[in-house]
C-alpha cells in the first residue's frame, strides 16, 4: 500500500541563510583592552668578543592591545629573539620593552619574567605528551589555583568545543593529528586570558590545508578573546592573512624595514585568500621580503 | 535576523537527542536546522528502497521506521523509533536498504551536504554519529559510546589485532624456532656427538631428568623443598635489594637531573664508583656487615641502584627543556614543573632502568651468594662445583635465567600500566 513520494518541507521556520561562523561579532564589544607592546631600541648580541654577532639592532615596535602583529623576516633573522625577550627567556642587550606601560625588561630589569600574561606557542608544540588533552588545556589555571578544579574542568571542555575540539578531551597529544595538537595548544594559551599570545612560527610544520584550517581557526579564537597576537613567520601569505599589521623585517641585524596595514576586516575567510586586495598585499610584502632574502643571500655568500 | 520560532527550538531539541550531533556547537546545529526538511509518512510508505544511494540522514520524530536489508530474513529487520536517526550510505556503508514507515510517522531529513560542513569541525563526532546511526551490530538508534569508552574498545580491538597479526608473522615461530635451536645444539654437541670438551658438560636429557625426578641423584629437583628454599631466599633478597634501589636510586636519579649543584658534587664520585664490579666490592661488604644476609642484599642493592639513578638521570636530561619553558609559561612553579614535568617526563626512561636494574640484581646476587651464605641459587651454583653435582649447577643457572625473565617482564608491565601515554602513543604509530 505504498503510495507517493513523501512531501519534504523546509523544517521549522524558515530563516534567512546565515554562515557557519563562530560567535565573532563580540570582538569590537570587549570590556578592556590589555597588551599594548613597546619595544624600544633593543638590541641583542649573540656570542662574545670577536665572534659575536649583532642579532637585533636598534628595533623599535610599537603593538597596540589587541592587535594581531605579524613580523615575517627571512629565517634566522633574529625574530624568534625578540619573541624570546618578549616571554622572558632572554635577556637584551640594549634597549627595553614595555608592556602596557609596565617594564618587562631593560634598565634594571635584565629579563622580563616569565608569567602567564604572555604566553608562547611554540614552534614544534610544547603540549605534554604525559597529560591528556584536557588535562593540559587546564594546566595553566590549575597550576595557579586561581579556579576551582570541576569549574576548571567544566571551562576547559566549553572551550575546547568551542574550539570544534570536542571528543578529544580524554586522548593524548600523541593520539591526535598535529593540526588538532596546535588547536589545543592556542586553547592552552587562551584559558589563561594572556594579554599577550606569542607564536613563533606556529604552523611551519602542517601540510598547506592544515595550516588554512589553522588560520581560520586562530581568527576565530582571537575574536573570541582579543589578546595581542605576536606572530612570527615566514610564510607572506600566512602573515598578511592573519596580521592586522605586518613588519618586514631587514635580515640581521633584525630591524623593521617596512610596516604594512592590512585593511582586511576580520573575519577572514577562504574568499579572502582570493580578493584582490589580498594579493596587493601578498605582492607588496613579497617585494619587501624579496630583497632582505636577496641580502641575506648575499651575505651568507659573504660569510661563507 | 528573526527570533528563533518554538518549532526551531524543538527541532534543535530533536537534533539535540542525536548521539555525535547533539554535542556539536550550537552554530553546527543551526545550520544543520536550517537544511532540515520535515515531512509526514502514512503506513507503509517508501521512504527510500531498493538501489537508491542513500544521501540524507533521517531522524524519527514521531512514529517507528521498518529497515530492512536485502534478502529480508527477519533477523535483518530493525526497526527505528522515535528519536532514532537511519539512512546515509556514507555513514553506515548499507546498501540497499529499504525503509518504510510502520505506521503514520513524521521524519526529519538532512541532505549530506549540510552534514559534511557541520561535521567538519569535529571530526570525532562522526564515529559517534555513526555508531548511532548503527551500522553495527544492528543497533540502530544505541546511545553512543562515551569518548573514554569508545577510546578503551579503540584500544583493546589494537590490542586483539596485534596480537593477531603477531601470530600470522614469523615472529613467534623465530622464537620457538630459537629455543629449538639452542637445546637442539646442546643436546647434538654433548650428548649425540659427544664433541671434544663439549663431552664434559652436563648434557640436556641428564639435567631435565634430574630436574623433573622425584628421586634425584644429586638432591635438587621440582620435587624437593630444597629447591624452593633455595629460590625463595634468592627472590626474597633480590626483592629487597630492587625495592631498596628504587627507593633510593629513582630520587638520586631525579635530583642528579634537575640540581646543577648536587650533580656537580655527587656525580664525579657516582662515575668513579659505578663501573667498580660487584664482586670487588664483596670483601669490603662482608667486612661492614654482620651476618649472612645484609652483605648479600647490599651487594645486589648495589648494581641496581647505579642502573637505576644513572637512567633516571638521564630521563630528567631527555626532557626537551621546551616543556619546562611552556609550564612555566602557563605559571608553574619551581616545585610544580618538578612534579608535573619532570617526573612524569623522566619516567619512560625511568622505567627502562628498573627492567635495567631488575636484571643487573640477579647478575650481582648470583655473585654474592657464591661467597657468602647458606641458601639461594648462587649458592647451589657454587656448591654443586665443589661437590661435582655438574646437572644441578645447570639447574640453577636455568632458574636463575627463568626468574631473570620472568622478574623483568613483570616490571615492563608494570611500568607500561604507568606510562599509559607512551603505549598509547606506540599504539598510534603502529597501525
Amino acid at each position: 500500500m505504498t503510495s507517493g513520494a513523501i512531501a519534504w518541507r523546509p523544517a521549522g521556520t524558515q530563516r534567512a541563510a546565515a554562515p557557519v561562523l563562530p560567535r565573532s561579532a563580540r570582538a569590537d564589544a570587549l570590556p578592556r583592552r590589555r597588551g599594548a607592546i613597546r619595544i624600544a631600541d633593543a638590541v641583542k648580541y649573540y656570542g662574545t668578543g670577536e665572534s659575536r654577532v649583532l642579532a637585533v639592532d636598534h628595533c623599535s615596535l610599537d603593538i597596540a592591545a589587541g592587535e594581531v602583529f605579524v613580523v615575517i623576516g627571512p629565517s634566522g633573522c633574529g625574530k624568534t629573539t625578540l619573541l624570546n625577550a618578549l616571554a622572558g627567556f632572554h635577556s637584551l642587550d640594549a634597549g627595553s620593552i614595555h608592556l602596557d606601560g609596565e617594564l618587562l625588561c631593560g634598565p634594571g630589569r635584565e629579563k622580563a619574567p616569565i608569567g602567564a600574561d604572555r604566553i608562547v606557542v611554540f614552534q614544534n608544540g610544547a603540549l605534554f605528551p604525559w597529560k591528556t588533552v584536557l588535562e593540559n588545556v587546564a594546566f595553566g589555571p590549575a597550576m595557579r589555583g586561581t579556579i576551582p578544579r570541576t569549574e576548571l574542568l567544566e571551562r576547559a571542555r566549553r572551550r575546547l568545543a568551542e574550539a570544534g575540539l570536542q571528543g578529544y578531551e580524554e586522548s593524548y597529544p600523541g593520539e591526535t593529528s598535529s593540526g588538532v595538537k596546535r588547536r589545543v595548544e592556542i586553547v592552552r594559551a587562551l584559558m589563561n586570558d594572556p594579554a599577550v599570545l606569542l607564536l613563533d612560527e606556529p604552523f611551519r610544520a602542517l601540510d598547506a590545508l592544515t595550516k588554512a584550517m589553522m588560520h581560520e581557526a586562530l581568527i576565530a579564537s582571537y575574536l573570541r578573546t582579543g589578546s595581542t597576537v605576536f606572530f612570527i613567520t615566514h610564510d607572506i601569505e600566512e602573515a598578511v592573512f592573519l596580521g592586522s599589521r605586518v613588519a618586514i623585517m631587514t635580515s640581521r641585524p633584525c630591524r623593521p624595514k617596512k610596516i604594512l596595514s592590512i585593511d582586511i576586516p576580520y573575519p577572514r575567510g577562504r574568499e579572502t585568500v582570493t580578493s584582490r586586495r589580498f594579493r596587493e598585499l601578498v605582492a607588496e610584502a613579497m617585494a619587501a621580503v624579496h630583497e632582505e632574502a636577496l641580502k641575506a643571500y648575499a651575505l651568507g655568500e659573504k660569510e661563507g | 535576523m528573526p527570533e528563533p520560532s518554538a518549532r526551531t527550538q524543538l527541532l534543535r531539541a530533536t537534533l539535540g537527542n542525536v548521539p555525535g550531533l547533539g554535542d556539536l556547537s550550537s552554530d553546527a546545529v543551526d545550520s544543520i536546522v536550517l537544511a532540515a526538511e520535515e515531512g509526514e509518512t502514512e503506513d507503509g510508505q517508501l521512504v527510500y528502497g531498493g538501489t537508491e544511494i542513500v544521501t540524507h540522514l533521517y531522524v524519527v520524530r514521531a512514529g517507528r521506521v521498518r529497515l530492512e536489508r536485502a534478502g529480508s530474513a527477519a533477523e535483518r529487520t530493525r526497526w527505528a523509533g522515535s528519536g532514532e536517526t537511519f539512512g546515509w550510505h556514507t555513514l553506515t556503508g548499507i546498501r540497499g536498504e529499504r525503509a518504510t514507515s510502520d505506521g503514520a510517522t513524521t521524519l526529519l531529513r538532512i541532505p549530506e551536504r549540510a552534514l559534511l560542513q557541520a561535521l567538519a569541525s569535529a571530526p570525532l563526532r562522526r564515529e559517534q554519529l555513526r555508531a548511532s546511526v548503527g551500522g553495527r551490530a544492528g543497533a540502530i538508534g544505541a546511545r553512543a559510546k562515551t569518548s573514554s569508552e569508545a577510546q578503551a574498545s579503540r584500544i583493546f580491538r589494537a590490542m586483539v589485532d596485534r596480537a593477531f597479526q603477531w601470530f600470522r608473522s614469523p615472529a613467534p615461530y623465530r622464537r620457538l624456532l630459537g629455543y629449538a635451536l639452542f637445546f637442539g645444539g646442546w643436546y647434538l654437541t654433548v650428548e649425540a656427538w659427544a664433541l671434544p670438551h663439549f663431552d664434559r658438560l652436563p648434557g640436556i636429557t641428564e639435567v631435565v631428568h634430574e630436574w623433573l625426578s622425584k628421586d634425584p641423584t644429586f638432591g635438587l629437583s621440582v620435587y624437593t623443598p630444597e629447591y624452593y628454599a633455595h629460590i625463595g631466599s634468592s627472590l626474597r633478597r633480590v626483592g629487597i635489594a630492587f625495592s631498596l634501589a628504587t627507593a633510593l636510586g629513582v630520587p638520586v636519579g631525579l635530583a642528579l637531573g634537575s640540581s646543577t649543584t648536587f650533580r656537580e658534587y655527587v656525580f664525579p664520585v657516582f662515575e668513579l664508583l659505578r663501573p667498580v664490579p660487584i664482586p670487588a666490592w664483596i670483601p669490603l661488604a662482608i667486612l661492614v656487615f654482620s651476618g649472612a644476609e645484609a652483605p648479600i642484599v647490599f651487594l645486589t642493592f648495589l648494581a641496581s641502584f647505579f642502573a637505576t639513578a644513572l637512567n633516571t638521570f638521564l630521563g630528567v636530561r631527555s626532557i626537551d627543556p621546551k616543556y619546562v619553558l611552556a609550564a612555566r609559561c602557563l605559571g608553574a612553579s619551581p616545585w610544580q614543573v618538578f612534579r608535573h614535568i619532570v617526573v612524569p617526563g623522566a619516567l619512560p626512561f625511568v622505567l627502562t632502568g628498573l627492567q635495567i636494574s631488575v636484571g643487573v640484581a640477579w647478575f650481582s646476587i648470583a655473585a654474592a651468594e657464591m661467597c657468602s651464605g647458606q641458601l639461594g641459587l648462587g649458592y647451589v651454583i657454587n656448591t654443586s662445583y665443589t661437590e661435582v653435582k655438574f646437572p644441578t649447577i645447570v639447574i640453577g643457572m636455568l632458574t636463575l635465567g627463568i626468574l631473570g625473565f620472568a622478574t623483568s617482564a613483570l616490571v615492563r608491565l608494570v611500568g607500561e600500566r604507568l606510562v599509559v601515554w607512551r603505549a598509547r602513543e606506540l599504539s598510534m604509530e603502529r597501525p
